[in-house]
């Protein structure tokens, strides 16, 4: 039976765990956190995941919540105009739904399950010397501990990182008491909304602890109105500083939300951090070798709401590579060749949120412009959160948009 | 890539979702004892040096933190290595908390340092 080793209890490092288990692998999880201290921490993203995202959770019934958790059916865009109204408004359908469960809820949860299903926890806060020891004792160690200071294994990739400062300051909350969108009040949809210049408010449908939800999270450009968390104000006036807010540059979205409160003490998140992508596999004084996993390695803006989706894809893509693996070591050039597969389809990924936090080219505006009243247009926008290596094909490059808006008008 | 990864209809008993559970298996903190219950010399030969110094200390109840010190091993190897060695039963970890009070063998410790004290 292989011994692995996975340092990091976030949606990568337990999916990949209950993954190799249900396949027997020894695995072993260190996890700076017990269940009970994530279920009474912090919210720690808006976490949507769609449709693949969601499946490779069914394939190995980590799906626990999907029956209580609203059915996102749609993703709508409005832009502001300058008067405050809104130039562009539409929501287009997705194929299959996406969902979100609040980490907490699905972290804490997992954590038990891989305990009951002979996985191995370790309640320990991670050092990089413990990283050095333990690699000898392992078939294979995968880092998977999201943007902490683990990442200092990893050097930075600058070939593929473009930015060097954060693109957006984040402000999340978790409300209960806001109804859904007036223009659809039969359908969950995740809300994007832009204010140009200022930044954008998501609304993203979720389930947490007290059930059904509604997550309004800003991207505010930095230094701009909506940058105003820093300061990181309890929840109950972190909400109404939001609320206040959305009433000021997203008004079409603030009047569903002025009864809302917010979920907990601890539904509130402030922050941001640099995109970045790493080189997979970090070298330890001791000889030994490591592979990163999703944010550790590859960290985008979330104004795509992709990073849950990456990690998923990233630990399904790892699960295939170390099974076929069968008995042959892990070494540095299966490490490199297994993050290359899933590179191959997270550069889409990367490349479509890094150019989403640049003012859109006017071939974007062409295209979301075009979108007001062609249904088949918003569709593939839409379902491009799905499979991002669309955009490529239609979205991204100029001259294949203009072709694509000729071909559908 | 969906259809290349095999599928398990192995589905999970939705017991977790509710959660409130706060059971680990082992809980490892760092006054925790530990001990060899049946020492087997031929195992502790096929350890790699870290595992085998700790199984040899073990022989007597030993918490996280001395072995830390003692084997100048940093308290995350020494969790993993303890971990591992309780999950194949060579290692026991005495339970902490409440029950830790009438735990025999920590009792007889504590006797037993009495009796040299008074010796
Ligand atoms: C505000 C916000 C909104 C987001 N919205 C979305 C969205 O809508 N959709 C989407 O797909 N993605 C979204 N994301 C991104 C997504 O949350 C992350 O990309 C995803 O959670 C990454 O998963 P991970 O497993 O790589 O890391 P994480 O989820 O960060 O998990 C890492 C785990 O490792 C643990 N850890 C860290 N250091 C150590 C250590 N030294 N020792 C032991 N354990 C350690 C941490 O405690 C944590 O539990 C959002 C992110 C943010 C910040």
């Amino acid at each position: 039976m292989r011994k692995v080793l996975i340092v990091g209890a976030g949606q990568a490092g337990l999916q990949l765990a209950l993954t190799l288990r249900e396949h027997s692998y020894d695995v072993t999880v260190m996890s700076a956190r017990t269940p009970e201290e994530i279920r009474n921490g912090r919210v720690t993203s808006t976490q949507c995941m769609f449709h693949t995202a969601l499946q490779y959770e069914r394939d190995y019934g980590l799906n626990l919540w999907e029956a209580e958790t609203p059915k996102v059916e749609g993703l709508g865009l409005s832009i502001a105009a300058p008067d405050n109204s809104r130039a562009l408004d539409w929501m287009g359908p997705l194929d299959r739904y996406a969902q979100s469960v609040d980490q907490r809820v699905k972290m804490a949860a997992w954590l038990e399950l891989l305990e009951d299903k002979g996985g191995k926890v370790i309640y320990h806060g991670v050092t990089t010397s413990d990283v050095d020891s333990l690699t000898k004792h392992y078939d294979l160690v995968l880092i998977a501990a999201g943007k902490g200071e683990l990442v200092q294994l990893f050097d930075r990739d600058p070939e593929r990182s473009p930015y060097t400062s954060k693109q957006r300051a984040l402000a999340v909350s978790y409300v209960h008491g806001a109804p859904r969108r007036p223009e659809h009040p039969d359908t969950y949809a995740v809300r994007f909304n832009v204010q140009p210049g200022v930044g954008e408010l998501f609304v993203i449908p979720g389930y947490t602890f007290s059930g059904p939800c509604e997550i309004p999270f800003f991207e505010a450009i930095p230094g701009g109105p909506l940058d105003a968390f820093s300061d990181q104000p309890p929840a109950a006036e972190h909400w109404s500083r939001m609320l206040g807010l959305m009433r000021e540059h997203f008004p079409w979205e603030y009047e569903r939300f002025q009864h809302a409160e917010v979920t907990d003490g601890q539904a509130t998140l402030a922050g941001g951090y640099t995109p970045v992508v790493r080189q997979p596999v970090g070298n330890l004084p001791s000889g030994g070798a490591v592979l990163g996993m999703a944010d550790v390695v590859v960290a985008n803006d979330p104004i795509t709401g992709q990073g849950s989706n990456n990690a998923s894809k990233c630990a399904a893509f790892y699960a295939q590579s170390i099974r076929e693996r069968g008995d042959r070591p892990f070494d540095r050039e299966w490490m490199r060749e297994t993050f290359e597969r899933y590179w191959e389809d997270a550069r889409h990924v990367t490349d479509w949120t890094n150019a989403m936090l640049q003012p859109p080219p006017e071939h974007v505006m062409n295209l979301f412009g075009a979108a007001q009243t062609n249904e088949t247009i918003r569709r593939r926008f839409v379902n491009g959160f799905d499979d991002p290596s669309d955009f490529k094909k239609w979205f991204l490059p100029p001259d294949l948009a203009e072709e694509y808006l000729a071909s559908v008008s | 890539m969906a259809a290349q990864i095999e599928t398990r209809s192995l589905r999970v008993r939705p017991y977790a979702i509710t959660g409130g559970r706060t059971r680990a298996r082992y809980q490892l903190l760092v006054e925790t004892m530990i001990s060899v219950p049946r020492y087997d010399p031929e195992f502790s030969a096929t350890l790699l040096p870290e595992s085998h110094a700790l199984y040899e200390h073990a022989r007597r109840p030993v918490s996280l933190a001395e072995l830390s010190a003692l084997l100048n091993i940093p308290l995350g190897v020494i969790r993993v290595l303890v971990s591992d060695l309780a999950g194949d039963e060579r290692i026991f970890v005495h339970p902490t908390g409440h029950s830790y009070r009438y735990d025999n063998t920590i009792l007889e410790r504590i006797l037993d340092g009495l009796n040299k004290l008074s010796a």
